[in-house]
């Protein structure tokens, strides 16, 4: 249901249409997470839970970014690693990396992240699409950004869960 | 048409299991006694009192369609048993019979996948057509031979000798079960079975059949149904005993009009205008097979295979939804990995623990059995799905104009529900493939290499250490293997040389994915995509296949599948910090291994000998790219391991030790990538809670 909203109000930004942002209204919730300098966000629907980082039992013959399977109460997870999958450098685990489990269409996978920073509102103002560039192969996995007006805070992209569950291989 | 109603969808599951299970049993009776050529006036009376019952059940659920179709198909049997000298030459009636029964079936899938909507009946007119017509052939039939004054059925049925012809009439008030709904057709479905017995009838109340207000006064005050006492009453009040989800009935004798001066029968009280004189509860015992459980009950005897003793002792079966078992089955796998979680607590090392090992030890024992018995809960016989190819030979013998026959073996074998369910398919394909491609298409083609002209397809399932082996095979002209290499060659689907394929090796070849070497394309098989769906689903269930077959000897089709799918016994190996789940079915030894038994061959590929025979050996840590520090053969240990006659030793760090695991499936995620194809089968979660990766030995070695 959130998410049709927001794909609205994505669509009415890319299209110009500026009614929206006068009403600025919450459209639903995002939990932000660090990787390395980027926030990044996943809409609160399909985060299942964070998780500490723990023993991960490596799969044979599955792509680099599979780091393998963890056991979150007796059910069987893969886990990815959002850093390998973005194609950055891996850094040695720290005491705030987490795991978060996220579900969507019964299909679990767990992600791993340097921090979770914050869940927050998505206002419908600060809604911004993303820029139209094919040459970025990231923004593949990016469904829209949210803006922030202060310079203290970052703009945040917000992860397209589907694709990046249900991506074939590329 | 029909409209399904809202909230009626628990009693339209009943109905479905129900209609079906009557369907199968149909099927199988009609199968056996085609084979023996001769209906026993038992099987007679069973046919009826299906069709009786799927008519019933039709009606009740606003089917009208189908309830049609079994009333005629019950018309006609009704000529067969009220003359059963008639069943000399009734092959026609078996093909009717058996279009009725796949019309049924056609229909009923079509119902339950659009549940709520509109549904057609295909060939329905057609049907009551042909119904019609083979009724008058048998009537006519009838009313020749037997000259009797029998001229319609009905009429013949009415044999019972009329009383005085005063206007006596009897009065049944009729109680429904509680909670059956729609009281108001179950009603009027009463009063349409016994309206042909009847030469007066009245009811109340009387708009049953439109006013669905009625139920509830049929609730509180029961349904009333007066008929003259002169009529067969005997009978009618039989079939009110008998009909649906008929709680009771009493009789009441309501004539103020004229005394009773002959007390037709010992129901009628001799005090009259008293009301609830005799009551008749349903459970009393009624002379076999009249049907005095309830269709559903019904239905689960058909289930367990008892249909043929019908009869009147209680059934002690109930049926459960699949998913409530599967919930059940993974609960107890939860509960033996946190059983052992506990028990090889880490906490816990070095104590001296008498008391807590004693308990523990009961704990483990009770796990066990519950684990069991959770399995054989889960376990059906193979015999329904046995019964459904006897049909399709039976089907395609007629078509295809061969002479074969069907020897089953072993059908009693019992198996978990999900891979009967997930069998069918496969074997439909093979029993079409044996009757199609493998029994000879000229019977001098059979004579000429000395084999009776009359072919045989079996199909037989045995229980063998822990697996359940199911072959499919047949007599026929076997699998030519040049024909099937010289296809293999045009279609590219060789992945060596030649010369370098075994026979047997060739043979498997069928069964890739569109491969099929008949030329033409018929409508039961040849279009190539039989054989994959057979693989791929007896691999669903962890099982394999193997083809078999001898040029002109005929072919073999042999399945294996393990019988439990969930629970193994396991022997843990490391290697690195991987730990690996060896089924322990497939290890023969394990030892220690010296560098002089080492033999390499050209290509430097290790190979041991042990006594007398060489086997491969396969390092662990380069087949899974594992760092470890256990590189040189002598460190660590050899696992010789064995499925399908083929072995080979593998390379481990070491060994841990022996556990029964709950098998997992890999994640959903991981579907896409081949990792089954790589030797492993699954993962399993290990008592301190991590997770070991289980080898399928036979992936691993083939």
């Amino acid at each position: 249901m959130t998410s049709d909203v927001i794909k609205e109000a994505v669509a009415k930004q890319q299209s110009g249409d500026r009614k929206l942002v006068a009403d600025n209204s919450v459209l639903g919730k995002v939990m932000t997470f660090n990787i390395g300098e980027q926030v990044y966000g996943i809409e609160i629907q399909y985060v299942v839970e964070i998780i500490g980082m723990q023993r991960i039992t490596k799969v044979p013959h599955v792509p680099d970014y599979i780091k393998g399977i963890i056991n979150v109460r007796s059910k069987v997870v893969p886990v990815i690693d959002i850093r390998t999958r973005f194609g950055k450098p891996e850094i040695p685990v720290t005491s705030h990396t987490c795991i978060i489990t996220l579900s969507f269409n019964e299909t679990s996978v767990g992600i791993i992240v340097d921090n979770v920073a914050n869940v927050e509102d998505i206002h419908s103002s600060d809604i911004s699409a993303t820029p139209e560039n094919k040459n970025v192969n990231t923004n593949a996995f990016i469904q829209y950004m949210i803006r922030s007006d202060s310079n203290s805070e970052q703009t945040k992209l917000i992860l397209d869960v589907a694709k990046l569950l249900d991506e074939q291989e590329a | 048409m029909a409209k399904i109603e809202p909230g009626m969808e628990a009693m339209l599951d009943m109905y479905f299991f129900e209609t079906n299970s009557l369907l199968e049993q149909l099927d199988e009776i009609l199968l056996r006694t085609e084979q023996a050529n001769a209906f026993d006036s038992e099987d007679i009376k069973e046919i009826f009192r299906i069709m009786h019952t799927i008519k019933g059940s039709s009606a009740m659920m606003g089917f009208d369609n189908l309830s049609v179709l079994a009333h005629k198909a019950e018309d006609m049997f009704f000529v067969i048993r009220e003359n059963p000298e008639l069943i000399t030459d009734v092959s026609f009636v078996y093909d009717l019979v058996f279009q009725v029964s796949d019309s049924y079936k056609a229909q009923i899938e079509a119902i339950q996948n659009n549940v709520g909507g509109e549904y057609e009946l295909s060939n329905f007119d057609e049907l009551i057509e042909k119904l019609k017509n083979a009724k008058e052939k048998l009537s006519g039939e009838a009313n020749g031979e037997a000259p009797a004054p029998a001229a319609t059925p009905a009429a013949s049925a009415e044999s019972a000798p009329s009383g005085n012809k005063g206007n006596n009439k009897t009065s049944v008030r009729v109680f429904f079960e509680d909670g059956c709904q729609m009281e108001n057709l179950r009603a009027f479905l009463l009063i349409n079975t016994i309206r042909e017995e009847c030469s007066f009838l009245e009811f109340y109340p009387a708009d049953v059949e439109t006013n669905p207000e009625t139920s509830k006064e049929i609730i509180e005050h029961g349904f009333l149904i007066t008929f003259s006492a002169e009529d067969n009453q005997d009978y009618i009040l039989k079939q009110i005993e008998t009909a649906l989800n008929v709680q009771s009935y009493e009789v009441l004798a309501a004539p103020s009009e004229a005394p009773v001066a002959e007390a037709p029968k010992a129901e009628i009280p001799p005090e009259p205008a008293k009301e609830a004189v005799e009551k008749v509860e349903e459970k009393q015992p009624a002379p076999a097979p009249a049907p005095t459980e309830s269709a559903v009950e019904k239905a689960q005897a058909a289930v367990a295979n008892v249909a043929a003793q019908g009869g009147s002792q209680k059934q002690s079966l109930i049926s459960v939804n699949l998913a409530k078992l599967d919930a059940l089955n993974d609960i107890v796998g939860e509960i033996i990995t946190t059983e052992s979680m506990v028990i090889s607590n880490p906490d816990l090392e070095g104590l001296e623990l008498e008391s807590f090992s004693k308990a523990a030890r009961d704990l483990k024992k009770l796990t066990g059995e519950l684990q069991d018995t959770v399995m054989s809960i889960r376990m059906v016989p193979l015999s329904g799905v046995f019964q459904k190819m006897n049909r399709i030979v039976r089907d395609m013998r007629k078509k295809l104009g061969k002479d074969v026959e069907f020897v089953m073996e072993g059908e009693d074998t019992e198996v978990d529900k999900s891979i009967v369910d997930s069998l069918q398919d496969p074997l439909m394909h093979l029993v079409r493939n044996c009757m199609d491609h493998g029994i000879e298409e000229n019977v001098n083609d059979r004579t000429a290499n000395g084999k009776p002209a009359k072919g045989t397809v079996k199909l037989t399932a045995q229980n063998s250490s822990g697996e359940v082996i199911i072959t499919v095979s047949d007599d026929g002209a076997g699998i030519d293997p040049e024909k099937v290499l010289a296809k293999a060659r045009r279609q590219g689907v060789l992945t060596k040389p030649e010369s370098e394929y075994t026979v047997k090796e060739i043979q498997n070849l069928i069964l890739l994915p569109g491969f099929s070497t008949n030329e033409q394309v018929t409508e039961f098989s040849g279009r190539g995509v039989g054989m994959d769906v057979v693989k791929s689903n007896v691999e669903k269930c962890n099982g394999t296949i193997v083809v078999d077959s001898k040029k002109g000897a005929g072919t073999t089709f042999i399945i294996k599948i393990p019988l439990t799918l969930a629970i193994i016994d396991g022997m843990e190996i490391s290697v690195g910090d991987i730990v690996f789940t060896v089924p322990i079915s497939t290890i023969r030894e394990s030892f220690k291994v010296e560098p002089e038994q080492i033999l390499r061959d050209t290509d430097g590929n290790e190979m041991i000998m042990l006594r007398g025979i060489c086997y491969p050996i396969l390092r662990m840590h380069e087949k899974f790219g594992i760092e470890t520090e256990v590189t040189d053969l002598k460190e660590g240990i050899l696992l010789l391991v064995e499925t399908d006659n083929k072995s080979m030793c593998i390379f481990a760090d070491k060994l841990i030790g022996e556990q029964q695991v709950v098998v997992k499936p890999f994640p959903k995620y991981l579907a896409r990538y081949d990792i089954k194809g790589e030797g492993l089968s699954g993962c399993t979660i290990m008592g301190d809670g991590s997770i070991s990766l289980i080898i399928d030995t036979n992936t691993l070695i083939g």
